[in-house]
């Protein structure tokens, strides 16, 4: 056994769910809210990475950017630009694709969302392209902090340790990831808006009563799933370097499904589901399993669900926003 | 009221003169080549060179009596070949009374959904590029013709892939050095098949395949947990079988950064789609650290007999290098043109005609002749590697796996 490697797995998989965690917020932060499954979310979070493209050729930016204040400042520019322009992309879709379906039988806006799914990839294959671009990686990809674990023997068993690599972009991934989770969580669960927005889901009519403006909290829910599904687009840029019209699907599809594995509705589980599916992808790899990886992370879904119908964390109903 | 006889006898003057002109009794008969080829998206790096080689075929070899067009067909949807988009494809060509043969697919997924219509339907098809054994071979091969067994409608100017494995094989064990590798796949008929043929050969050679894995289409985008794993297992060469589009590209990419970059790396025909500066090539995607200590082989002839003059026609027409498969594309040009020549343009003629085993057809790629699952005999793969000064592909040798001829590049 190597715990090098493991550890280096485990590092892997962090920064892999870091992106599922932040599309998967999106996703349960809508449905918690007006029950709605959004299907375009995860070509919001693809669009998110064609704008963070487009941004950086409009500075010029050729590749890795070796100086840290001109890096940290086109971070910043990057996330924020990036969560703004998806942001107000989820308020825009939300007005006029679903609001107008709000009393309309649950199919309607499904099909819907499914229809401005097509609609944001066509836009994208038209105006970029339909095969792979290249992004350049702000952060060099190969720079990092390589550590040497402790070799150690538990009785006859000995654990040895090859280096471990802890590459900087990735450790950006999921400082930046978590930070927004935990914002997220003081926002839904300390302000006054996170209180519309969490009374809105419990009781949409009962809220209206109480003077809550529906149709803004709703917007604003919308604003910020689809700006940290921009900010998880930001993230794929900064480890891939490449992105794709049709990422969304692939990635929208696993965090939908760590949205339900960790209880739809429940923004914490969204979170705990995205990096249990990273985990067990990357593990399956790790085996030698890559092929069936797929496999092994759905048939724990269906154990979960059969066992936990509403997921892992899906009872504490009080917490979802 | 009164007949008008006048008017009467224009319009039969009318309907004459119009069938005189479309039954062409004085022309050349129209006749055309289906092509079905990718030709959009990630793809058209592949499918864009070949039809060209095509092109070029038709100009070059005029049939007296017949003029030759070409019915184009694209089987990629979203910028990746669709086996159900050839599907429709094959059948769209068979429906066109004037398509006497087909030139494509040319992927071998593809080529599977295929093989059963044209063989029903008796259209000769010639594969520029496919490699997969089971297309032609064993009882994969026999099931793919089983509505007409014997009446072989579907032959191929690219040696297989046991053949192209092999020759994967070669490359890491002899060129590289390597006596360890790691095999990865794309799960996909073309990929996993070319990938099992290399591992097989390599431990024949003496080597040790340390590991095996594929990685599905979901997936490809993220292989640096695969490569974390086999990193720790030390392989001394990489070997890829798949395409670009199903993560070649990336996969080298990664390579480089979970610190595998001076590790060779070797794949097919599969990344072979182009430089460094082609959009969405395995090049261009694995980027400028990542294309170093590349190898590549297509499973075709490079130095064919008249390299220089086919490559100077094909710069004078299209203005660029020809690619890995434009000759091979005009080789299959070459055989439907003598065979319209010499049988006519009836679809059972010319099949019967093309898939004759003791038929030897002189093209550009040498003589060129079918066995009797409609395989080429001339089992010639090329081999490549990365060069820096051009950011391209560069040929260094090919071996001829019948005779076990190498012939090395011209310095």
């Amino acid at each position: 056994m190597d715990a090098g490697i493991l550890t280096q797995q485990a590092f892997n998989a962090l920064t892999i769910g870091a992106m599922y965690a932040l599309i998967a917020l999106g996703y349960t932060m809508v449905y918690g809210i007006i029950e709605l499954i959004n299907f375009a979310h995860g070509d919001v979070f693809m669009v998110g990475s064609f704008v963070t493209l487009w941004l950086l050729s409009t500075f010029g930016v050729q590749g890795a950017i070796n100086d840290p204040p001109r890096l940290t400042i086109m971070l910043i520019v990057m996330f924020a630009f990036t969560m703004t322009v998806m942001g107000l992309v989820g308020v825009v879709i939300e007005r006029f694709a679903y609001r107008p379906l709000r009393n309309a039988p649950r199919l309607a806006p499904l099909i819907t969302a499914i229809g401005v799914s097509f609609i944001l990839q066509n836009i994208i294959q038209v105006t970029f392209s339909n095969s792979p671009v290249n992004v350049p990686r702000v952060i060099e990809p190969q720079a990092g902090a390589t550590v040497q674990l402790p070799q150690f023997a538990v009785a006859n068993f000995q654990v040895t340790a090859s280096p471990v690599t802890f590459a900087y972009s990735h450790i950006f991934i999921i400082v930046l990831a978590v930070s927004l989770m935990v914002a997220l969580q003081l926002f839904v669960g300390r302000t006054r808006l996170g209180r519309a927005m969490r009374s809105t889901a419990i009781d949409r009519e009962a809220a209206q009563l109480m003077g809550v403006d529906i149709n803004t909290t709703i917007a604003l829910t919308f604003f910020i799933g689809s700006a940290l599904a921009g900010a998880a687009g930001v993230a794929w840029a900064l480890n891939y370097g490449t992105t794709k019209f049709d990422i969304g699907f692939q990635a929208g599809l696993k965090s939908f499904t760590a949205a339900v594995l960790g209880g739809i509705g429940n923004t914490t589980g969204a979170a705990l589901g995205g990096f249990l599916i990273a985990f067990i992808e990357v593990f399956s790899s790790q085996l030698g399993y890559s092929r069936w990886s797929e496999a092994i992370v759905f048939s724990i879904l269906i154990l979960v669900l059969v066992f936990r119908p509403t997921g892992l964390l899906g009872q504490r109903l009080a917490e979802r926003a | 009221m009164k007949p008008r006889p006048l008017a009467f006898i224009a319009i039969v003057a009318l309907v004459a003169a119009a069938c005189g002109s479309s039954s062409g009794t004085q022309g050349p008969k129209a006749v055309k080549i289906g092509v079905d080829l990718p030709l959009s998206g990630g793809e058209l790096p592949n499918g864009d060179p070949t039809i060209k080689g095509v092109e070029l075929a038709i100009d070059q070899n005029p049939v007296a009596g017949y003029t030759v067009t070409i019915n184009k067909q694209d089987d990629a949807v979203n910028g990746i070949h669709n086996p159900n988009q050839g599907a429709t494809n094959i059948q769209t060509l068979i429906g066109d009374s004037s398509v006497f043969a087909v030139v494509g697919p040319f992927n071998s997924n593809v080529a599977q959904a295929e093989i059963p219509k044209s063989n029903s339907a008796g259209l000769i098809q010639c594969s520029p590029a496919n490699t997969n054994p089971g297309l032609t071979k064993g009882t994969t091969g026999a099931d793919l013709r089983k509505s007409n067994p014997t009446k072989i409608a579907y032959v191929r100017v690219a040696t297989t892939d046991d053949i192209q494995g092999q020759a994967g094989a070669d490359i890491a064990y002899t060129v590289a050095g390597a006596k360890s590798a790691y095999v990865v796949d794309d799960t996909e008929t073309y990929g996993k098949g070319l990938a099992d043929v290399f591992a097989t050969e390599f431990a024949k050679l003496g080597g040790t395949v340390v590991g095996h894995d594929g990685v599905g289409a979901n997936q490809q985008s993220d292989f640096t947990a695969l490569l974390t794993a086999a990193k720790a297992k030390n392989p001394a060469f990489v070997y890829f079988g798949g395409v670009t589009a199903t993560g070649g590209g990336l996969l080298r990419k990664q390579m480089v950064d979970v610190g595998m970059g001076s590790i060779p790396f070797g794949g097919g025909d599969g990344i072979s789609d182009g430089s460094a500066a082609t959009a969405s090539s395995f090049l261009n995607v694995a980027g400028p650290q990542g294309d170093v200590n590349s190898y590549m082989t297509v499973a075709a002839i490079h130095d064919i007999p008249n390299a220089a003059k086919f490559a100077s026609d094909y710069k004078a027409k299209y203005g660029t290098e020809p690619g890995a498969y434009s000759a091979s594309g005009y080789a299959c040009a070459q055989i439907y043109l003598q065979a319209l020549a010499k049988v006519g343009s009836d679809r059972e003629a010319v099949r019967n005609y093309v898939t004759t085993t003791a038929n030897v057809f002189p093209t550009v790629l040498g003589n060129v002749s079918f066995d009797a699952n409609g395989d080429t005999t001339q089992h010639i793969i090329s081999y490549y590697k990365y060069d820096d000064a051009t950011k391209d592909w560069k040929y260094f040798e090919q071996k001829d796996f019948t005779s076990g001829v190498t012939t090395t590049a011209a310095p």
